[in-house]
């Protein structure tokens, strides 16, 4: 018996996964370099500013160990700016942050989910992949840390209903040859859409499939009569057979 | 009794609410009411006023310009009328409710207008068509007041707050809402919420809910100093004297009180009102107070004023009540600010006063002032062009034609016998000053110790910690009034200045130690005040108006007294050993003083730089000085850039050299931010990098102020290439995603000119950084951490010249001969750099280029290279 579980990550996991995200902090209190299984923490020395992983700061914070600097994006202007840009461009989303220049060859590449995105140095106009979950997180943890957290907070919801209707509105154009850009769009969007895209999807591929049994059928019946098919009708074969 | 007797009591209007006005000159004073006409009383005349007819019922405001009056009435009509025909002459604003208050800017160019309507509208009263709308408010506004300049409009609204509007040039801006001075009333109750502006300009007041008068600076928009009036019902009107040094204040208790400003001490009560008085005006010059009620009556006292403060009403412009001044300045200030901000004039072209055996007194007031008024109004300004300007009280007319010729701050004021050198202020670095009734002492990487004045007699200090688990916030009670703070590790140190009876005293407070606390206090000489103190892991040093620099030990032990040859003070700083001092030297070219420093060590009895000068630009002055986290000084300018002190132990070798700039930030490359940096401190960054700790302020803003800003932190960037360049950069860089491959080239080349701008600049601050590391180390033992990091520094200019080698090996042959300069600057710390740019020459093929580095590798294998060449 396979566990009751959707397919893909659940947005616990997601949250989770958003943890590892760099965050800078203002220490209120001194603490030594650690040697973590994940990498060394960088010594916490106040009032020096330094970026930490997400739980760590979480932690810190609500110990009154830290002050958890919100990144510039999720300040309300710029929350504003990206609002007003999602709701004058009917397509397509606001654009994930620039990456960074690549890195020379002997490091590793890294990808959107492990830069640092959420430091105090941050682009202030891109919301980054963890935006929802970071957002959620830093405003339930460090209210306190925000000049206006009620504004942010409206803003970010804003922006959600924004950008989740628009992911329900790209369904419509989903059927087989048909696709939407999911450029910058969020984990935790990705994660709460996923049933309902997957399933309109299904759902069409049910209908169609019903279709082009037909249609196959036809075609047998045609080629058992000798009629050769035309080019498209073999394309179609070939992806069946795929 | 006297006042009683001269006291005139006029019926003007029928009963009902009545306001008047004086004209500019204050030779006549205008009423309105619920009648269908205006009087015009002269003063000091008995006569009949003469009455204007054909005005609307039941007036609401009035006032009055040179040549002609507006009123505005209740069935929503401001009309204007001519004061040389007593005519009506024009309908300026129609409103669609009830008028209820009309305000006339000081130039008579503008009215503003108040109804029951929400907007409120300012129109010309010369042509009607210029108009423009206030409608930020939410609700009907009761009270509209120009200040005396006539840019700034309040508006007291029904909604309880204050809306303060601009009136510049462009379109009309709301500032500032003032929540919590007003009380919310009704638009038609007679208790009132109008703004009184102080003829200073720098502060308004308002009556308050509790029936105060509370002044509030217009800088900073704090609540300053209030008078306690004990009316007890509401105040009804209240108005400035014209020289703002007396308030009268009148309520519906029937009372009316004189208050002397500086003091706020009542000086006189009258109590014989018979209603309430609704408008009060002070005469411009005249000891008369004027006053309507809402019984038709008018009241002109003359000699209102009793005798024994008449003098106060005589003095030129009286500052407003702050509870700190900020134009009194600092204690040791030679150039002082004229008090008077709003009129700030020439020594030479201030306000005619009236000569001795002038024809006035020859001849007795009449010949020139008589009430007919037919000499003075010989030149009728009709069009008011300015030709016939207003007369002051000694029947001269004013200076207001000339243009205020006021003399910039920094400029040389030096006219003949007058010649005063312009000093720089003594300052303690990471101070600021009041601002209403607190100011930080003191600011650091430590943490931050603030003061709070508390009712005159006492003030509160506090003293946070950014490490709140290592030490502990306290805060005490201040009775001494410290002005000045350092804050350490080890403890707090505090001083004061004298006070009459009591010598300046400099007290020192451990945080906390293994015996019990040994906090001391020690006192200056009497008449000795402080100008700076400071305090390091070693000592306390403390620089006074004697001249005098005392340093003590942490335990109070005096260990040098000396006088500073550099004088009068301005600052100083400690780290450790060293003390660094900073005195006013010879004037230099732009009539400033110029600064000159002296770092000792105090251990050593050892002077490194003597009498040397700090490198300031013309008019700039020294914002803060500091030691950084490794002990190097480091100054803070008024242009907003950083300067350390490079080589600065060995004597005469000493150097400024920028290490920050902050007006070429990035993050100011957008050009809409306005904001400015208050330095803090030098520290380095866990990664081993320095960088410097600011606050960033907001707007115009020049100091921090609650609620504390977060530091921020910025790394060094020495200015090598301007804003607008690295603009271009990045313009490029965008420009290489979506380029075609035509462009992509050139956008390349572009791009790769950015790298190159990067590597200089990360070149010469490695450079500097190594070179400021390597002359502590001469002189201290390092810590281990310090020595890895001075390898890491020269390692890491090295890997910089590399990289700009390969570039311009990339760039071409023609470029083999700066190729080579790189390769001559390297350091070659572990022997193989040389031999990796041969490598690096070789990979891009130019072989002449690998000859003259294996050249000067062998060279420098000889110990050729070291000497300068003939």
């Amino acid at each position: 018996m396979a566990l009751p579980l959707p397919p893909g990550l659940t947005p616990p996991e997601i949250a989770f996964l958003c943890e590892m995200e760099l965050v800078t902090v203002v220490p209120r209190q001194r603490l030594e370099r650690l040697e973590l299984l994940g990498g060394p923490l960088p010594p916490l020395n106040p009032p020096h500013r330094t970026a930490l992983p997400l739980w760590l700061a979480l932690l810190l914070k609500r110990q009154r160990r830290a002050n958890i600097l919100p990144p510039p994006w999720l300040s309300p202007h710029s929350l504003t700016a990206i609002l007003d840009h999602e709701t004058t461009h009917e397509q397509g989303f606001s654009p994930p942050p620039r990456l960074p220049p690549l890195p020379s060859q002997n490091t590793l590449p890294f990808s959107p989910p492990f830069l640092p995105s959420s430091t105090d140095n941050a682009a202030p106009d891109a919301l980054p992949y963890h935006w929802l979950e970071l957002g959620e997180m830093l405003l339930e943890a460090a209210t306190d840390d925000f000049e206006d957290p009620d504004n942010v907070r409206k803003l970010l919801r804003g922006l959600r209903e924004v950008r989740m209707a628009k992911l329900r509105q790209g369904v419509e154009v989903l059927d087989s040859e048909g696709g939407i850009s999911m450029n910058g769009v969020g984990g935790m969007e990705v994660a709460e859409g996923r049933a309902f895209v997957t399933g309109v999807i299904d759902g069409l591929r049910k209908i169609t499939v019903s279709r082009e049994q037909q249609k196959k059928d036809k075609d047998g019946e045609q080629r058992e009569n000798g009629y050769s098919g035309t080019a498209e009708d073999y394309d179609d074969d070939e992806m069946d057979m795929q | 009794m006297a006042n009683q007797q001269r006291l005139r009591f006029r019926q003007a209007h029928a009963p009902g609410a009545t306001f008047l006005t004086y004209t500019p000159n204050g030779k006549k004073l205008i009423t309105a009411g619920v009648d269908n006409f205006c009087r015009i009383f002269s003063t000091g005349s008995d006569d009949e006023p003469v009455t204007v007819d054909d005005v609307q019922e039941n007036n609401t405001a009035i006032v009055a310009g040179n040549g002609f009056f507006i009123a505005g009435s209740e069935d929503g009509t401001v009309s204007k009328y001519s004061l040389e025909t007593n005519k009506f002459e024009e309908i300026l604003v129609r409103t669609s409710l009830p008028v209820r208050d009309v305000a006339l800017s000081p130039d008579g160019n503008w009215i503003a207008v108040a109804s029951e309507e929400i907007a409120v509208k300012v129109v010309n009263t010369k042509d009607m068509t210029q108009i423009q709308m206030l409608n930020d408010q939410t609700r009907a506004v009761k009270h509209v007041a120009f200040d005396s300049t006539g840019t700034r409009l309040a508006l007291s609204c029904t909604d309880g707050s204050l809306y303060m509007y601009s009136l510049g040039s462009g379109p009309p801006e709301m500032i500032k809402k003032v929540d919590g001075m007003i009380k919310s009333l009704e638009s038609t109750a007679e208790a009132s919420s109008k703004v009184l502006w102080h003829p200073d300009g720098r502060a308004f007041a308002t009556p308050t809910a509790g029936r105060e008068i509370q002044v509030m600076s217009v800088s900073d928009w704090e609540k300053q100093r209030s008078f306690k009036t004990s009316h007890s019902q509401d105040i009804t009107a209240a108005a400035w004297s014209p020289n703002g040094a007396l308030l009268a204040t009148t309520s519906s208790d029937l009372t009316l009180r004189l208050w002397d400003v500086k003091t706020q001490e009542l000086l006189k009560t009258y109590d014989d009102m018979k209603a309430t008085v609704l408008a009060m005006v002070w005469h411009p010059t005249e000891n008369i107070l004027s006053y309507t009620n809402n019984d038709g009556e008018l009241y002109i006292h003359t000699d209102f004023v009793p005798t024994e403060h008449a003098s106060l009403l005589a003095k030129s412009t009286q500052p407003a009540p702050f509870f700190h001044d900020p134009a009194e300045g600092r204690s040791g200030n030679a150039t002082k600010q004229p008090t008077n901000g709003a009129e700030l004039v020439l020594p030479e072209r201030r306000a005619r006063a009236g000569t001795p055996d002038s024809l006035d007194d020859l001849l007795g007031s009449d010949v020139m002032d008589d009430d007919a008024g037919d000499l003075q109004d010989f030149v009728v300004d009709d069009d008011n062009a300015g030709y016939a300007p207003a007369l002051n009280g000694h029947g001269k007319r004013t200076n207001g034609h000339l243009p205020s010729l006021q003399s910039p701050k920094g400029k040389r004021r030096a006219y003949g016998s007058s010649f005063q050198p312009e000093i720089h202020e003594g300052f303690q670095p990471g101070s600021t000053p009041w601002r209403g009734n607190r100011r930080y002492l003191c600011v650091n990487l430590t943490g931050w110790v603030w003061t709070q004045s508390q009712e005159q007699t006492h003030h509160t200090v506090t003293v946070e910690f950014h490490d709140t688990e290592h030490h502990r916030r306290f805060h005490f009670t201040d009775p001494f009034r410290y002005d000045k703070a350092c804050l350490n590790e080890n403890g707090t140190l505090f001083s004061c200045q004298p006070s009459p009876g009591t010598p300046a005293m400099i007290y020192y407070r451990p945080h906390e130690t293994w015996t019990t606390r040994t906090e001391w206090r020690t006192n200056l000489p009497t008449g000795e005040t402080v100008t700076a103190i400071a305090l390091s892991d070693s000592y306390i040093v403390a620089t006074t108006s004697a001249n005098y620099v005392r340093i003590y030990t942490l335990f109070g032990l005096p260990v040098r007294v000396y006088r500073q040859k550099a004088s009068p003070a301005v600052t100083c700083a400690a780290w450790r050993d060293y003390v660094l001092t900073i005195g006013n030297g010879p004037v230099g070219g732009d009539g400033m003083c110029q600064l000159l420093y002296t770092i000792e060590n105090v251990k050593r009895d050892e002077i490194y730089q003597c009498e040397d000068m700090v490198a300031l630009t013309p008019n700039a002055t020294l914002k803060s000085v500091f030691f950084s986290e490794e002990g190097d000084p480091y100054i803070y300018d008024s242009t907003g850039v950083l300067l350390t002190l490079m080589h600065w132990r060995t004597p005469g070798q000493a150097r400024w050299v920028p290490m920050l700039d902050t007006r070429l930030l990035t993050r100011l490359a957008s050009g809409n931010k306005t904001e400015s940096y208050w330095p803090v401190a030098v520290a380095n960054h866990s990664s081993g990098t320095p960088r410097f700790h600011c606050y960033i302020l907001k707007g115009a803003d020049k100091n921090p102020y609650w609620p504390q800003p977060v530091l921020s932190e910025f790394g060094f960037q020495i200015p090598l290439t301007s804003m607008s360049d690295k603009k271009a950069h990045d313009d490029v860089d965008e420009m290489d995603v979506s380029d075609d491959d035509d462009e992509d080239t050139g956008a390349r080349r572009k791009s790769a000119a950015a790298q190159q701008t990067a590597l200089e600049q990360s070149l010469i601050l490695n450079s500097t950084l190594h070179a400021q590391l390597s002359s502590t180390l001469s002189h201290t033992r390092l810590t281990p951490h310090q020595k890895h990091r001075l390898t890491t520094l020269e390692v890491e200019i090295d890997k910089t010249l590399l990289q700009l080698l390969a570039q311009e090996c990339l760039a071409g042959e023609d470029r083999g001969m700066k190729a080579l300069e790189i390769v001559t600057l390297m350091r070659d710390a572990n022997g193989k750099m040389l031999d990796l740019a041969n490598k690096v020459a070789t990979r891009y093929g130019r072989e002449v280029l690998g000859e003259k580095i294996r050249e000067l590798e062998e060279r420098r294998l000889v110990g050729l290279d070291e000497e300068d060449e003939v």
